[in-house]
């Protein structure tokens, strides 16, 4: 028979104020199989340890019950504490009686005896429980950071300081991401490229740093500590190893009129480009869709310049697979085009722009080399309007969320107008001014008072041109919903900021969880915002949620921190709480019948094919065998099982089976 | 008939198979015939009578041993045929599926592509005894048919042929047999009763391919086929299944598709 040890806390009061907490151990301790039963004011303390420990010695204590708090609480204290005294930790169970009974019923006989039922549970599944040992798996310690925004930048420095090895994998033809397109940064105004470049530079050339640009994610398979990612290297159609980056290529392109992506679409490039002087790599790429040789099969220009015959023109693209222990997600975001706003004019107007259009614009590296001027006739507003809210915080555009970011810009891009246009006129439409942060409050003031901008408390209900001019139709909520009417030269929307293209997908291939507006979501809101459902997986920067520069590189070192933290151990440890196919001994070998429906009910990939194979090596049979370091115990394999062949350890159907029965049984 | 005996025989003795397995005369109806040599062929018969699911034979690997080895298929079999493939029971190189096909020509099937594209050929219609009988429970309340089924199943003795008969019960142990924990209580009563039937229930669902084998086995004639074959009737509508053609991936119960209609499950 078992010997079962019981120990009920009184959580202080916390428990013992509405459950007879004596009444308790004595009706347990009348349980068949139980050997002691006692109550204790604290049994997390010191002493109320010390009595299990002793318990277990003096009574030879075959399994150990705990009637507490919630096992998320202190189920690893009591664990350790059995473990201490001899006892495998896994024979140790808790009865949540806080949780579940105390803090949610009054009072009463009925409380008590629920709390009871809750022991009694856990008295007849610790009954059934078996010794099991944690799993060991080893640590393979290279980064794998997706994104090379100052997110991915940050992680991968950090990362790469720590002295371990960092693979950068960014799909554009360089690093930089958002932040190498604007102009000046909040709050303090420091040109955004010239902090920047420097970081760039060094991710190029640290030793521990292995950068893909144009590169992208092809599939992610593994575990926590053991990850095979399969990487998609796009072909460049020139060869890096022999490319000098002289540009000349770049110069004689005669594909010249395609819209610029890093200039926001207000400047164009050639087929053969280099997205922006600064970048990292300096190198070009031809891309294949605009190229006159790839469209109609003749050209060759770029070719015939090249002095050191770097041109591939047959080049593929190439799959290579990289082995990491630790992936950081920093694929950021993007912002919604004018093109959304039917009110604003469904983006046919020239000179209604988005906020990144503006920052390139105010660029110094920008198409206009950082004078304002109207895209339409490039003249220089006198008058600009800009909008903020566009699209956020509105429900029925599908954005009920804040982008956060767009207050400050908004009240930058003023600033910025103000300090380059002297004589011109600007005017911000807000519903807010979100300015949450060191300095942030100051800096819209200085806006305000010192700049001259006139902010304006009401919605823009239309945009439309007329004789040259925009239109600007809102109301002033502030003046008791005055109509305002301004005839602006330009319109600044300070648009949405939203997940990235593709972003679904990617966390498709991850496993990680995504928000209904396709941002990856963090392990827990407060107490985990770098962690990802996934183990082994972390967030940097906006691909969580819009947030400005400070913030991402807080965030993206926090996420390299958990890495190195990752990477200090040899082995982890995991619970043992996984799957497992039974084995019987031949000619069974086991009851799976190798149907794999299992394998298609798996959320995490953690089902293998098993080979049984006879001692001539021919097949016998083949079943299912789970990957423990893979396997999350979710059980959804256990519900579909039919011949109920796999179960899972610690919560196995026999265990559950004998909770349920003991309440029923009554 | 000749074409197939002469055929079956040509497969034995040329050694291209162990085994055909197929249909012969019987008392009432055609019954099972195993025919190792080309003698035994001479008794095979196909004909609209044969609807005996002999696909039940297949996983059973005591009878077919490891050569290779033949069955004559009409369509139902060969929609079990295709989802015990799709459950990885069977394999490719050891089977030669043989049906006839509506003009009465021998057709051999050596992939089990080449037997999808034949089953998708056809439709799966309810016959008379089915339309009959499901109408009326489709007509049905809730609590009315809860009423029916409760009154048929307190018939059940649990013989388990229903069980035995379905080509898709080919566990090494059953559920009923597992009795660690005793899901299933094993002695035939009401509520004993309803704990198999639903339990056979949900195991078949996305998997039955409405062959009719286990209501036809039931000594006791409880309609069971009926309750699997609507439920993968109604994975049509729902699920986006072609009923009676086996899923290619997993199961409805299973699988996720990323372009899954239903927006909250994404
Ligand atoms: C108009 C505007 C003005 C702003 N002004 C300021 C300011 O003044 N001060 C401030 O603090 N913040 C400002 N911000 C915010 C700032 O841009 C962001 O905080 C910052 O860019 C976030 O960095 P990130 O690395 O997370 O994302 P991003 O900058 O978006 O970088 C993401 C990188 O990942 C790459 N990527 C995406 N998907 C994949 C994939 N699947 N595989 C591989 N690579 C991928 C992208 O190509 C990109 O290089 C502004 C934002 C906007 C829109
Ligand atoms: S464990 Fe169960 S579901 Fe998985 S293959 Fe084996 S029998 Fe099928
Ligand atoms: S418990 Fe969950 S994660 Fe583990 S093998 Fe089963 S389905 Fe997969
Ligand atoms: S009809 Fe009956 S015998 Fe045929 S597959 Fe369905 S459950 Fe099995
Ligand atoms: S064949 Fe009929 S009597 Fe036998 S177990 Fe099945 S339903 Fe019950």
């Amino acid at each position: 028979m078992s010997k079962i040890g019981v120990f009920i806390c009184h959580c202080g009061e916390n428990i013992s104020a509405t459950v007879d907490v004596e009444r308790v151990a004595r009706e347990i301790g009348g349980m068949e199989g139980v050997a002691h039963a006692i109550d204790y004011k604290y049994m997390c303390s010191d002493p109320g340890q010390t009595f299990i420990k002793e318990a277990v010695k003096k009574y030879g204590l075959d399994g150990v019950v705990v009637g507490a708090c919630s096992p998320r609480m202190h189920e690893p204290t009591f664990r350790r504490a059995c473990a201490e005294a001899g006892l495998n930790p896994y024979l140790c169970e808790m009865a949540n009686l806080r949780e579940h009974c105390s803090w949610v019923h009054e009072k009463s006989e009925e409380t008590t005896e629920k709390a009871i039922d809750l022991v009694k549970m856990m008295v007849e599944k610790v009954k059934k429980n078996k010794p099991l040992d944690s799993i060991k798996v080893p640590v393979t310690k290279r980064a794998l950071v997706i994104g090379g925004g100052i997110a991915g930048i940050q992680a991968s420095l950090d990362i790469a300081n720590t002295g371990h090895k960092v693979i950068l994998v960014e799909r554009d033809p360089s690093i930089g991401g958002h932040m190498s397109q604007l102009s000046e940064t909040f709050p303090t105004l420091d040109c955004s490229q010239c902090i920047l470049t420097p970081r760039m530079v060094e991710v190029a050339q640290h030793p521990n740093i292995k950068l893909y640009t144009y590169a992208e994610l092809e599939s992610l398979e593994g575990f926590i500590g053991n990850f095979k990612a399969k990487i998609r290297l796009k072909a460049k159609s020139v060869n890096y190893s022999t490319c000098t980056g002289c540009g000349a290529c770049i110069q004689k392109c005669p594909v010249k009129k395609i819209p610029s992506e890093f200039n926001a679409g207000l400047g164009t490039r050639t087929a053969i480009y280099v997205p922006f002087p600064q970048a990292v790599p300096n190198k070009p790429v031809i891309d294949r869709v605009n190229c006159n040789y790839y469209k109609r099969g003749a050209c060759k220009i770029c070719e015939k310049t090249c002095q050191v015959g770097s041109i591939e023109w047959d080049k593929e693209d190439e799959i290579i697979t990289e082995e990491v222990g630790a992936v950081v997600l920093a694929t950021g975001f993007d912002v919604k085009g004018t093109d959304f706003f039917p009110e604003y004019g469904y983006g046919q107007y020239k000179d209604v722009l988005t906020g990144l259009q503006f920052e390139r614009l105010a660029s110094a590296s920008g198409p206009t080399f950082g004078e304002i001027r109207r895209p339409s006739d490039g003249a220089i507003p006198k008058k600009i309007v800009f909008i903020a809210c566009a699209g956020s915080r509105d429900p029925a555009k599908g954005i009920p969320y804040c982008s956060k970011i767009c207050c400050m810009y908004t009240a930058k891009h003023a600033m910025l107008y103000q300090h380059k246009v002297h004589d011109g006129e600007s005017t911000v439409f807000y519903m807010d001014i979100r300015a949450g942060g060191k300095n942030y409050e100051e800096f819209v003031r200085r806006a305000i008072e010192e700049d001259t901008v006139n902010y304006v408390r009401g919605r823009v209900a239309r945009v439309y041109e007329k004789n040259g001019k925009l239109i600007v139709k809102g109301v002033d909520t502030l003046l008791g919903g005055e109509q305002v009417e301004i005839e602006a030269d330009m319109v600044v929307l300070a648009t949405a900021g939203v997940a990235n293209c593709g972003s679904e997908q990617l966390a498709q291939k991850l496993h990680v969880s995504y928000d209904p507006y396709h941002f990856f979501a963090e392990a827990h809101p407060k107490l985990k915002p770098v962690e990802t459902n996934t183990a082994g997986i972390f967030l940097a920067g906006a691909c969580q949620a819009p947030k400005d520069i400070p913030e991402t590189v807080g965030m993206a070192s926090g996420a390299a921190v958990k890495v190195a933290a990752l990477f200090s151990n040899d082995e982890l440890v995991r619970e043992p709480v996984v799957a497992v196919v039974n084995r019987l001994a031949p000619p069974l070998y086991s009851t799976c019948v190798g149907c794999f429906m299992c394998e298609t009910a798996c959320p995490y990939n953690a089902i293998e094919h098993e080979e049984i194979k006879g001692r001539d090596g021919s097949l016998i049979r083949t079943i299912a065998r789970v990957n423990q370091g893979l396997c999350q115990g979710c059980g959804t394999c256990v519900a579909f099982c039919r011949s109920k062949s796999i179960d899972i350890q610690g919560y196995t159907n026999e265990q559950v089976y004998a909770e349920v029965m003991s309440l029923l049984n009554d | 008939m000749k074409k197939l005996r002469d055929r079956a025989a040509e497969l034995l003795s040329q050694g291209v198979v162990s085994l055909v397995i197929g249909y012969e005369e019987g008392t009432k109806r055609p019954r099972p015939l195993f025919c190792r040599n080309s003698e035994g062929a001479e008794k095979l018969i196909f004909d609209s009578h044969c609807f005996h699911n002999l696909a039940v034979y297949i996983t059973k690997k005591e009878l077919v041993g490891k050569e290779r080895f033949a069955v004559t298929a009409p369509i139902s079999t060969l929609r079990s045929i295709m989802q015990l493939y799709v459950e990885n029971q069977l394999s490719e190189e050891k089977l030669l599926v043989i049906t006839v096909d509506l003009s009465g020509e021998l057709r051999e099937f050596t992939t089990f592509d080449e037997i999808a594209a034949y089953v998708a050929q056809f439709e799966l219609k309810r016959g008379e005894r089915e339309q009959e009988i499901l109408s009326k429970i489709e007509g049905m309340t809730r609590e009315e048919r809860w009423k029916f089924w409760m009154e048929e199943m307190s018939h059940c003795f649990k013989c388990y042929a229903c069980r035995s008969a379905c080509p898709l019960c080919y566990c090494s142990k059953c559920v009923v047999e597992v009795n660690r924990p005793q899901w299933i209580n094993p002695w035939p009563a009401p509520l004993a009763n309803m704990e198999w039937h639903i339990n056979r229930a949900m195991h078949m669902v996305g998997r039955c391919t409405a062959c009719g084998a286990c209501g036809d086995a039931c000594p006791v004639g409880i309609p069971v086929d009926l309750i699997t074959r609507k439920m993968m009737e109604d994975l049509a509508p729902e699920f986006g299944y072609v009923p009676g053609q086996p899923a290619k991936q997993g199961n409805a119960l299973s699988s996720w598709k990323l372009d899954d209609r239903e927006q909250f499950i994404r």
